[in-house]
């Protein structure tokens, strides 16, 4: 039999004269063939929906979801599909055997590539040992260079529970020992941190689809400062400290793609709190949110915003100084320098304690993108009005620019984006950018 | 390279144009509880050195003194914060002073303030190792008073690393001035010699408190910065203070010194 197209047969069962929902079938028996590290009751779950199916289209249709679960589960590098009328002395009248034919992954994959994280690139390297227990245990080396000259490194170890009765919400443990490099060129100081994360993911479908991810992180954060002339203020802040907290986010997506959506909204909403032993104490909320509205002939408008808190604890003596808000650059507030729409102390921007901004979009697809219809697709114009402000609310004072670009889909993650910008109003401290700006990241306001 | 020259330049007018701010403030860590031996040497001698030339200051304490500080030669502390500028360790700010004229000392001719320079720095480096050797090297005061002290102020597990990154600088820098393989027979010895050339520089002027004259000057202060602190400082290990009590005539220098300018001294800072 060859393999079963679920597209295909969904279409043909509605103009073809062979409705396939119309012909009953039971699945008999399933095989999944191609074990060899894996325990046998790590793809257990994988038949249950086949053997619920009575007819031969749902056959097909659930052969296809199995197929993407097995894929999902971390052990096969590709899985084929065979369906087959059942055979034997058992056999049932109407009876097939589906029969999944997995290729395992090797013992060790290393992989090398690009990453884009936010206005930065990076250079990464990765060695994955996947399924080491035999129930899709894996463990990762990962280790990135980027521009902005922060090297990162990360072992980290995960488990999906994919195969127990939770299956419908996704939950996956996972713990890695990172250290980090975050460079602050602007404020003149870097924070290096060396610690470990455990992190606990899940979906719920509760009415609405939710992926909650709760986070704890002990590390020992160690600012110090890349040039010789750096204010007080910020000098004040140096030295290893050590943060112990929780951290709880959850994200609300229903749109369309993810970088170039048409329709759909995207909610997002991170709470830290620090201060479960360690001397750094603080709570920190950010929420991110984004809605796309289709209007004509591939048209999109999109209003995006964003607000972020951080404040004292009972315990704060000090709030930690990379732990602020930076707001200006192509991410948040477009036509100002990355953190240049901030509070200064001695000439030197530093991180606010609150920030908000907002933008507005009007998304247009290339003209002519008819004519180049795979390459246009990658592109998409737009006009953008940003407005935001830090360490208030009101509406005064606050900075906004606007201006017109081009955008650039990079790997169905990341949006590269060259824009003119003209900044309208601004504060006598700021660092504006008035003319053409390039951004590279996956969170833009 | 004229650049560089000129901005030094710059900055070296800038510095004698402007008198003493008001504002000065010297970091150290805390006293009752972190510092060590060396450290607390060296941020004695500086305020023993501002304290003879009638400056004014304020001394702020706080756990990452050390961190704060832009770096230095050895202990990296104390630093000085004195307007926009940030000098660390005695020499710097000696130089910093100078510089702005308020220096003590100024009645040497060449030759003798060159003498003068050359005792500062044989006391400054002996001392200063040695200090590091006794608190670093000796495993009874590693264990009982370093590694406690330093680690105070940091929560655990922080501590240990912390302590074991502090005591690697430590010993590098010991090995620097090669001072890693002696034994600690060795170390007296040399603390020994340095003292008795300092008891001898004293006894030159007899008629006089101070190492040269009537007025005190760097090395009155890096002297007694160094001494004292071995002196008052309670440690399993007493050899360097019993090294130094040998030495009456220094021992006195050293109460005379802090009757003067730490005793008699209500203002508060």
């Amino acid at each position: 039999m060859p393999q079963s197209k679920p597209r295909g047969g969904a279409a043909s069962s509605k103009d073809s004269k062979y409705d396939l929902g119309k012909i009953s079938a039971r699945v008999d028996r399933v095989h999944v063939s191609g074990l060899l590290r894996t325990h046998n009751d790590y793809v257990m779950r994988a038949a249950d929906g086949l053997f619920k199916a009575d007819n031969f289209q749902d056959v097909m249709l659930e052969a296809m979801s199995t197929k993407a679960y097995l894929h999902e589960l971390g052990i096969f590098k590709d899985v084929s599909v065979h369906i087959d009328v059942s055979r034997g002395a058992d056999a049932s009248p109407q009876g097939y055997e589906v029969t999944f034919k997995g290729n395992e992954y090797s013992r060790m994959m290393g992989s090398a590539g690009t990453e884009v994280g936010q206005n930065e690139g990076s250079l990464r390297t990765e060695l994955t040992v996947p399924n080491i227990l035999g129930r899709g245990e894996s463990i990762s080396l990962q280790g990135s260079y980027s521009n902005t000259r922060a090297n990162d490194l990360q072992l980290k170890f995960w488990k999906p529970f994919f195969h127990t009765r939770f299956r419908e919400n996704r939950p996956e443990f996972s713990f890695s020992i990172f250290r980090q490099t975050d460079r602050f060129d602007i404020s003149s100081f870097q924070s290096t941190n060396v610690g470990y994360l455990i992190d606990f993911s899940a979906h719920s479908s509760l009415g609405v689809d939710l992926t909650h991810s709760l986070q704890y992180e002990n590390s020992i954060r160690n600012v110090g400062l890349l040039n010789k002339s750096v204010p007080f203020g910020i000098r004040e802040h140096c030295g290893p400290k050590l943060a112990s907290l929780v951290r709880y986010s959850v994200v609300f997506d229903n749109r369309d793609a993810n970088v170039f959506a048409t329709r759909g909204i995207l909610l997002k909403s991170t709470n830290e709190y620090c201060g479960l032993g360690g001397n750094v104490a603080y709570t920190s909320s950010t929420a991110h949110g984004e809605v796309n509205v289709p209007l004509f002939s591939g048209f999109v408008a999109q209003f995006c915003g964003r607000v972020g808190i951080v404040k004292e604890t009972k315990q704060t003596t000090l709030l930690p100084i990379s732990s602020l808000f930076y707001c200006g650059g192509p991410m948040t507030l477009r036509g100002f320098k990355y953190g240049g729409a901030g509070p200064v102390v001695d000439g030197t921007p530093i991180g606010a304690q609150t920030y908000w901004c907002t933008g507005a979009h009007l998304w247009a697809p290339l003209p002519f993108a008819g004519v180049f219809k795979s390459l246009a697709s990658n592109f998409r114009t737009h006009f953008f009005y940003n407005i935001g402000n830090t360490n208030t609310f009101s509406l005064e004072n606050m900075r906004s620019a606007f201006g017109m670009g081009l955008a650039f889909k990079f790997a169905d993650r990341a949006r590269i984006e060259i824009n003119y910008c003209i900044p309208v109003r601004r504060q006598a401290t700021d660092k504006v950018l008035n003319g053409f700006q390039f951004g590279i990241g996956y969170e833009f306001i | 390279m004229p650049s560089v020259l000129l901005s030094q330049l710059a900055t070296a007018n800038k510095l004698s144009v402007e008198p003493w701010p008001e504002d000065a403030t010297l970091y150290q860590p805390y006293e009752v509880e972190q510092i060590l031996l060396p450290e607390n040497a060296s941020c004695l001698a500086v305020k023993a050195y501002l304290k003879m030339c009638n400056l004014p200051f304020d001394v702020r304490t706080c756990a990452n003194a050390e961190h704060m500080s832009p770096g230095g030669r050895m202990t990296k502390l104390p630093f000085i914060r004195a307007g926009a500028f940030i000098f660390a360790e005695f020499e710097p700010i000696v130089n910093f002073v100078e510089q702005k004229e308020m220096a003590i000392g100024n009645l040497q001719d060449e030759d003798e303030k060159a003498d003068m320079r050359t005792y500062v720095s044989l006391v400054e480096n002996i001392f200063t190792m040695a200090e590091l050797y006794i608190s670093f090297k000796n495993e009874r005061v590693y264990k009982e008073v370093t590694a406690p002290r330093n680690g105070s102020v940091y929560p655990w597990p922080m501590n240990h690393m912390q302590n074991y990154g502090k005591r690697r600088n430590a010993l590098r820098l010991l090995k620097v001035y090669q001072w890693n393989d002696l034994d600690i027979e060795n170390v007296i010895e040399k603390v020994a010699k340095c003292c008795e050339t300092l008891e001898y520089k004293l006894k030159e002027s007899p008629d006089t408190p101070f190492f040269y004259g009537e007025q005190p000057c760097e090395l009155d202060a890096i002297a007694f910065g160094h001494l004292f602190s071995i002196l008052t400082t309670t440690l399993p290990n007493m050899a360097l203070a019993q090294t130094v009590q040998k030495f009456k005539h220094l021992v006195e220098f050293c109460r005379f010194i802090d009757d003067k300018y730490f005793q008699t001294s209500f203002v508060p800072c």
